[in-house]
């Protein structure tokens, strides 16, 4: 007995030094989708009810991790919080490492509110058991992507996710789904191999340097990356991220697979999935490639802005609804991008809180189309007309969710375009302008679209009845999301509180590792001090044996600040 | 009087090739045994050529197994050649079309 | 004394080179796993030869079940041997006992336990009685263990021979079919002209270096430094040709396909595994350990043969519609991922590849066992339409071997990633990157045929269709129509794309789309599915996902095997 206790005291006492929350809410939150899958799977194949009410349990139930999670955040602290590392195959330096900050606490806390919406929001009757199993094996897959300190983890559950949607546009799609799920896979898959490589590469280099084999990028942030070999990985890196996102020109397969899955597809696709990619950006790129990012951000700024404009324009002749919201999605992201790379903290923060907008309203957009979908059986604006005559509830939603797409002060949109254009136009003055103009063609395009939709005078061919309200079920799945659309209109602070610190800490790594002659240590961190990042390439004169002993010194200094 | 190994050495060469391209273009499948008989018997010159050579009694043991593992090899496919064609006239590996290759 | 040794006994007087026949101290016990695989085959002859009536395949399959068993705990005891006494040669030094070689008995020895139960179940259904298949997966096996533990050329020739010939008559053994005679003769045409070349490649070596011990050959090379050998270099390229046949690497592949499809399904799956097994043994052992300072010279040429065995092996596979030789394809792909390994020519690369042709063993046994299972009776037809539907019929066999497949696909949590994780990150580790990039786009490419296997047994006629709007008797009319469209496009496209490699990137996916043609659905085939077969089923797919959760002790028994070399 004594000899028992003696050999768990240090165990019991290193759990207090650590942290003080014992209870591995991130490990579980992983878990519990895959456990109630393996549930889901086990039930009979036709006990429909007990099927759907095990999955809507089941991402309830993250949904409830994910809110104690939220609770127990400790705002004002930008480091990762309830960290729980475990070595897993120790060989690789492959580690369970699960951490939160305030990146990726609302990313989560998004895919938590966004699974049980898709999970009632699907349309799709047939077997019920397989969507399920793959929607819950989904949510463990971004929620295991979001949560992951460790790279090589962080690649296991990217790519976990393939599987499911792959399946998910495949058997529930629209008709060319074959098409556009393998479409979507070969794409994406092609990208993460060149993620891989760099990944090992980057390990390799670190482990070189300081005889550590491991993926912790806690870790190889420390890594002094010559110039050519940064830019090299970071576009390895990017390459993977930039498709999945998608980033223009890398979009190709977004509109296909957007508009080719069934309902509940396009709402994780564009919701969730897509926040893996510029989620990514912000975690990965920045974080570890300082130097690539400062000589590379006016490429990827100008991708942003390409893809804004090019997302607007073909999103205003389209003639599939569909299509219309897949190629704004395009324009929105690269909102998202152009905040990432501006290099402020305004613009990341906002970069950050554009996320977790852009996968609210995208979500309520792609499930008012599938109920008009669903009553009318097309997503062709010149065949829909006057649907607000039988339908003012409905029409009533999708403006307020509409004007939330176009950025309308006082809905969610507006706060997080704000910042990126505020925080971007410190910095990359024209860049910002031209992010602009993207919206007012978002107003142009969704008015345009709205306006051919809901009014007019409807005109039922042959024996259609007239277009049918809201149903109650119907308005209880959007309910949240338009809650939440207005609620983070009006109120974003407590999403900015806990995203700043975060967002600082990033920005404050990057300028040490570009900038190491800013004397910054000791001063409080703020993002105006970001402003003054020089963002021209041919300012990085940087030599490497310079910037390593500051580069240390920084991050002490980041960790003492936390 | 002695030849000089290269002789030998080019020899078995000469008689590796004929065997391996006989072997590519021959549709016999009998004749394409006796190539591949031929290349064995090539590597075993050589075999004995370089033992003599190296003064090493290694290379000729090695050909007493090759010889064994020919005769072996040759059994089989015997076997094989007398299991397929027990239904067809010819022996030739054209009639063998039913695999797509 | 003599009698039993004389085989060995020449070979030992032939190494100590010093005339007159000086027998060597022949330690059995270093050889004994394959001592218990002849000897069991032996028992297992002689049973069958006396028994007064026919035995039946289930009791064949349980003795080899059991000697291959006995293997793997004698492979054991040598594993704990090596461990804690280091690697030693035995008898006369043609045979190395390390963990490089016990690794590899222990894959054969895993490989034997699995392939009999598979076997069984087909034989039983197929009719064929006699002892033939487990006799000669015996022999072949311990021809594999010789090829991993040989020290000298000439064992690994004779490992390779014990090895191939009864592999030839396994691929003809089902005699009623013209196909399985036809892969029997074309794989033993191609066999024995690779073993030619073999051959030949040993006697040049001999000639240059003066041994056929790799040891010497070891020495030799490092006393003497020759980086222009004709002779050497010669030799050793045909060593290379001769174990790239053996292991199907591009452009020495093209019996696989042809011979894959033609032999019974079980004895596919175990020639896929065993053949690959031995051969990337010899072939990692006798490149790496033997020739590594010729490295400058072999591995440009390791690095071309990698890159075409990849890509090939994964664009072809794509157009394949008959599952068996689709597999055969991937199978392919897979032998390129083991010379990544080789390539990188370290302990990592060397380790990835043991570990690699371990996992690839167990899922190629389990993925043909499934195939020789839906096959249906005298593997009548393995188009892919046969496969639709599975997920409804068999849900249980159709989840197990949609595993396998999406773990040879390289899919997250199964063996089938670290196994790809392990071999890339040698490539990376050794700067091959660009071998490494080309080698996850292969397999993204294959994951592209695995799901599509994957999809189309979880898909039918009534998911297909699973649009909200037009449910009912219209919708199967509109699917029709609208696969009909898609195949027009599918054929006209494929004809199109050859081997252009940007149309194959496209080309997959009209490929996917005949799986929505409902192709009237007629009569669905029955598939039964033995007790043996599925007790080997839920082997491979459990071992799939346990160390694919928990690859540690894989990993690490990989990683030992190569510091003990």
């Amino acid at each position: 007995m004594i000899v028992g206790s003696s050999a768990f005291g240090p165990i019991v006492l290193t759990g207090i030094t650590q942290g003080q929350r014992a209870f591995p809410y991130l490990t579980t939150m992983v878990l519990v989708p895959v456990g109630v899958a393996l549930l889901v799977a086990l039930l009979p194949k036709g006990s429909t009810w007990a099927i759907r009410a095990a999955g809507m349990a089941g991402s309830l139930g993250v949904l409830g991790i994910a809110a104690a999670v939220l609770d127990q955040f400790q705002s004002g602290d930008g480091g990762y919080q309830m960290v729980s590392a475990h070595s897993w195959v120790a060989p690789f330096g492959l580690s369970w490492t699960l951490g939160v900050d305030g990146v990726s606490l609302f990313l989560v806390l998004m895919t938590a509110v966004l699974f049980p919406i898709a999970l009632a929001g699907a349309t799709e009757r047939t077997n019920p058991k397989a969507f399920t199993v793959w929607v819950l094996l989904l949510e463990a897959g971004c929620i295991g992507s979001f949560l992951s300190l460790d790279l090589l983890l962080f690649f296991l559950f990217f790519e976990t996710t393939l599987v499911p949607v792959y399946f998910i546009i495949g058997g529930w799609g629209h008709e060319r789904r074959g098409y556009a799920a393998t479409k979507f896979f070969v794409y994406t898959f092609a990208a993460s191999a060149f993620m891989l490589v760099g990944i090992l590469a980057l390990v390799f280099i670190h482990q070189g340097q300081t005889g550590v084999t491991t993926f912790d990028i806690r870790q190889l942030a420390n890594t002094h990356l010559s110039g050519t070999a940064d830019v090299l990985l970071f576009c390895s890196f990017t390459a993977a991220f930039a498709v999945k996102a998608p980033i223009f020109p890398f979009h190709t397969w977004s509109p296909d697979a957007y508009g080719e899955a069934p309902a509940a597809g396009s709402v994780l696709l564009a919701g969730v999935m897509a926040k893996l990619g510029t989620y990514g950006i912000v975690r990965f790129d920045l974080g570890l490639f300082p130097h690539a990012v400062v000589v590379l951000a006016p490429l990827l700024l100008s991708l942003g802005v390409i893809g804004i404009i090019y997302g607007g324009i073909v999103a205003a002749v389209q003639r599939d609804l569909k299509r219309l919201v897949a190629y704004s999605s395009l324009a929105h992201l690269g909102f998202i991008v152009v905040g990432a790379f501006a290099l402020t903290g305004e613009a990341l923060s906002g970069s950050v809180l554009q996320m977790v907008n852009h996968g609210l309203y995208t979500t309520a957009l792609f499930l008012l189309i599938a109920m008009i979908y669903r009553r009318r059986g097309t997503f062709s604006i010149p065949k829909l007309k006057g649907l607000q005559g039988s339908a003012p509830v409905m029409a009533g939603v999708f403006t307020v969710v509409m004007l939330a797409s176009i950025g309308v002060p006082g809905l969610n949109g507006f706060v997080g375009e704000f910042l990126i254009l505020a925080g971007t136009f410190l910095t990359h003055r024209w860049w910002a302008v031209v992010a602009t103009a993207g919206i007012i063609l978002a107003a142009v395009y969704l008015l345009w679209a709205y306006q051919q939709v809901f009014h007019g005078k409807q005109e039922p061919d042959g024996d259609e009845a007239p277009f049918a309200e809201m149903t109650w079920r119907e308005g209880l799945v959007l309910a949240p999301l338009v809650g939440l659309i207005v609620f983070l209109g009006v109120y974003p602070q407590p999403l900015l509180q806990r995203i700043t610190p975060s967002v600082d800490a990033i920005v404050l790594h990057l300028e040490q590792s570009a900038h190491p002659k800013i004397p910054l240590a000791g001063q409080p961190v703020t993002s105006t001090v970001a402003a003054r990042l020089d963002p021209y390439p041919s300012a990085v004169t940087v030599s490497i044996s310079s910037s390593s002993g500051s580069r240390r010194h920084t991050r002490t200094n980041v960790k003492g600040a936390k | 009087m002695s030849v000089h190994a290269s002789w030998y050495l080019t020899l078995a060469a000469l008689l590796f090739t004929i065997g391996a391209v006989g072997l590519l273009v021959r549709r016999n499948v009998l004749v394409m045994f006796m190539c591949v008989e031929l290349m064995l018997n090539a590597a075993n010159l050589t075999f004995v050529t370089f033992a003599r050579a190296l003064d090493d009694i290694g290379g000729q043991v090695a050909v007493f197994f090759v010889l064994v593992v020919a005769a072996a090899e040759v059994v089989v496919g015997l076997g094989i050649i007398v299991a397929i064609f027990r239904r067809k006239v010819g022996a030739t590996a054209d009639d063998a079309h039913m695999l797509k290759g | 004394m003599t009698g039993s040794t004389g085989v060995l006994g020449a070979l030992a007087a032939h190494l100590l080179g010093a005339g007159g026949l000086v027998l060597p101290h022949l330690n059995y016990s270093t050889i004994l796993p394959e001592l218990i695989l002849l000897g069991g085959m032996l028992v297992i002859l002689a049973a069958s030869a006396l028994s007064p009536r026919p035995l039946p395949t289930e009791v064949y399959a349980t003795a080899t079940v059991g000697l291959g068993i006995a293997s793997l705990i004698a492979s054991l005891v040598l594993w704990r041997d090596v461990t804690s006494h280091g690697a030693f040669t035995a008898i006369a030094r043609s045979i190395d006992v390390d963990g490089f070689a016990v690794f590899f008995l222990v894959v054969v020895s895993c490989i034997l336990i699995v392939a009999p139960m598979f076997a069984a179940g087909y034989l039983r259904r197929e009719g064929i009685t006699g002892c033939e298949y487990y006799v000669l997966a015996l022999i072949s096996g311990s021809g594999a263990m010789f090829m991993a533990s040989a020290n000298d050329l000439i064992l690994i020739f004779l490992g390779l021979e014990i090895l191939s010939i009864p592999l030839y008559v396994l691929a003809g053994l089902d005699h009623r079919r013209e196909a399985s005679g036809e892969a029997a003769m074309k794989y033993f045409v191609l066999g024995a002209f690779s073993s030619a070349i073999f051959v030949y490649g040993i006697a040049l070596t001999y000639g240059a270096t003066g041994s056929t011990n790799l040891a010497e050959i070891g020495a030799f090379l490092s006393r003497n430094v020759i980086t222009s050998n004709g002779v050497l270099l010669g030799g050793l390229a045909l060593l290379l040709v001769g174990f790239a046949f053996k292991v199907a690497a591009v452009p020495f592949h093209m019996w696989t396909p042809d011979v894959y499809q033609g032999a019974p399904t079980p004895a596919t799956g175990f020639m896929a595994a065993m053949a690959k097994a031995g051969g990337f043994a010899a072939l990692l052992r006798v490149f790496v350990s033997t020739f590594p300072t010729l490295r400058t010279s072999w591995q440009p040429v390791v690095w071309v043969l990698a890159i075409l065995t990849l890509v090939l092996g994964a664009v072809v596979a794509i157009v394949q519609n008959d599952v068996k030789r689709m597999l055969a394809y991937s199978s392919i792909n897979h032998a390129g991922f083991v010379l990544l390994g080789l390539e990188a020519a370290t302990a990592r690369g060397i380790a990835g590849s043991l570990y690699y042709v371990f996992v690839y063993s167990l899922l190629v046994l389990g993925s043909f066992a499934v195939v020789a299972a839906v096959g249906g009776n005298g593997d009548a037809d393995h188009d892919i339409s046969r496969y639709r539907g599975l997920g409804r019929r068999r849900p249980v066999l159709a989840v197990g071997f949609a595993i396998l497949l999406l773990a040879q696909a390289g899919a997250p949590f199964t063996t089938g990633f670290f196994s790809k994780f392990y071999v890339v990150e040698a490539a990376v580790a050794a700067h091959s990157y660009a071998l490494a990039v080309i080698a996850m786009g292969s397999a993204g490419v294959a994951a592209f045929f695995y799901l599509r296997v994957v999809f189309v047994m979880f898909s039918d006629v009534g998911i297909a269709g699973a649009s909200d709007v037009s449910r009912g008797g219209g919708e199967i009319a509109r699917a029709g129509a609208v696969a009909a469209e898609v195949r027009e496009q599918d054929a006209t496209l494929l004809g199109g794309a050859g081997a252009s490699a940007v149309a194959t990137l496209v080309a997959p996916a009209y490929v996917a789309a005949p799986e929505l043609a409902p192709e009237g659905t007629p009569s669905e085939p029955e598939v039964s599915v033995s007790p043996w077969v599925t007790t080997g089923l839920v082997l491979c797919v459990g071992a799939t996902l346990v160390f694919g959760i928990w690859p540690q002790p894989l990993v690490d028994f990989a990683h030992q095997a190569t510091l003990i070399f």
